[in-house]
């Protein structure tokens, strides 16, 4: 195989996954997305590295690739812990938000218009569907079951 | 690469992803998705030949997969289907890894990108908003700008590649290593282990200091916002689905 060749496309395919990623970094404004975007660009890193360490015939492009996966799956552990908090107090997952952060006791310094929301496409409707009317007899209430299962 | 071809590649290719990233509407998709095809096709092809038409062929179509579903994951609506066009990129990309050699990497990207990275990934979209319909997924920020930049930083990295590969050496430092001493052994995953297990032990427990500082920085912040959800309880928020009441007529 030619290795010189070899070396060149995962240095291309690699390149082409980073940019990739910043495009999806740049433009998405999902927290998630973008997150997904960042891993991609490690996606891409790491065949560079695994591409630069066959080239030198030595291991240590895989041992970086396999320290940047532990980072990468430690970043995965904080990054959805505070996305998932994020949206339990916003109730979305908007970048455009972090425009109107601010103390409780500010103004908010930065507020512009940064994305005109109208001439959105429809969004497709919601499916319908089936309702089923409730059937069969209930049961029984046991009213000491009821006083420590609220729920049921 | 002729330079040419490489800024019709280049033009081509951000077209292609300005017309794929969401712009509030879907005309112009499909030619995306075309214009995106053929810039795929003119990069692949203007690499130069591997030398046999088996591994040709295996790494345009382990390449194809890996970039097509890379543009796909970041230009799709629904962020559902941008994290399952990720998982075919993973897919592709540990195929590569075994082309190239690298099994142990190979298998650990699909066992913990696939298998955790994406499946936490999955779970908090699915915990927040499944349906794609919010209007920040279908419009994106100044989508010209970010194709561009992206694109012709690919054009400037690829310049780079193709510059350095005409000043390399006629034999690259792996094989002449190779006619010195003894090629690396048979089993590539063994000497990866010897080799992380000497020469980088102390990186390895440092790795692994690393991930027990991540999962308890993980649950501290969930226990935190807990607690302050009990000391002060907030109203939902106006995103999030309510669980539907269950009816039941009494007879």
């Amino acid at each position: 195989m030619n290795e010189h060749a070899l070396w060149l496309g995962y240095q291309v395919v690699g390149a082409a996954l980073v940019a990739l990623g910043i495009v999806g970094f740049l433009a998405r404004r999902n927290l998630i997305v973008m997150f997904l975007a960042v891993e991609m660009m490690l996606q891409g890193v790491a065949l560079s590295l695994v591409g630069w360490g066959r080239y030198h015939g030595t291991l240590d492009g895989q041992v970086l690739v396999l320290f940047v996966l532990t980072v990468a799956a430690c970043e995965a552990a904080l990054a959805m812990a505070l996305a998932l908090m994020l949206f339990q107090r916003r109730g979305h997952l908007d970048t455009a938000a972090c425009f109107r952060l601010h103390e409780p006791g500010q103004e908010a310094q930065l507020v512009e218009e940064v994305s005109p929301e109208g001439e959105l496409e429809e969004p497709e409707p919601e499916p319908a569907w089936p309702h089923l009317p409730p059937a069969g007899v209930e049961p029984q209430r046991d009213p000491e079951q009821e006083a420590y299962r609220s729920h049921v | 690469m002729t330079t040419w071809l490489l800024v019709g590649t280049v033009v081509l290719g951000a077209v292609a992803l300005w017309l794929l990233l969401p712009r509030g509407r879907k005309a112009g998709r499909r030619i995306g998705a075309v214009l995106g095809a053929v810039a795929l096709g003119m990069l692949l092809g203007s690499l130069p030949p591997l030398g046999g038409w088996f591994a040709q062929g295996l790494f345009w179509l382990l390449a194809a997969v890996t970039l097509g579903s890379a543009a796909c994951a970041v230009s799709f609506r629904n962020p559902v289907y941008c994290a399952v066009w990720f998982g075919l990129t993973l897919f592709g990309t540990a195929g590569l890894l075994f082309f190239q050699g690298a099994q142990f990497l190979g298998a650990a990207t699909i066992i913990i990108y696939a298998g955790a990275i994406l499946v936490t990934l999955l779970f908090v979209l699915m915990l927040a908003n499944p349906r794609g319909q919010a209007a920040y997924d279908r419009r994106a920020w100044e989508a010209p700008l970010a194709a561009t930049v992206g694109v012709v930083l690919l054009g400037l990295f690829s310049t780079g590649f193709f510059s350095t590969l005409k000043a390399m050496p006629e034999e690259t430092p792996a094989q002449a290593a190779a006619e010195k001493r003894q090629p690396p052994g048979k089993y590539p995953v063994s000497a990866l282990g010897a080799e992380l297990f000497s020469r980088h032990l102390v990186a390895v427990e440092v790795a692994g200091t690393l991930l027990l500082a991540a999962l308890a920085g993980a649950v501290a912040v969930v226990a935190q916002h807990a607690q302050r959800e009990q000391q002060e309880p907030r109203p939902a928020a106006p995103g999030q689905p309510t669980r539907p009441q269950r009816e039941l007529t009494v007879r």
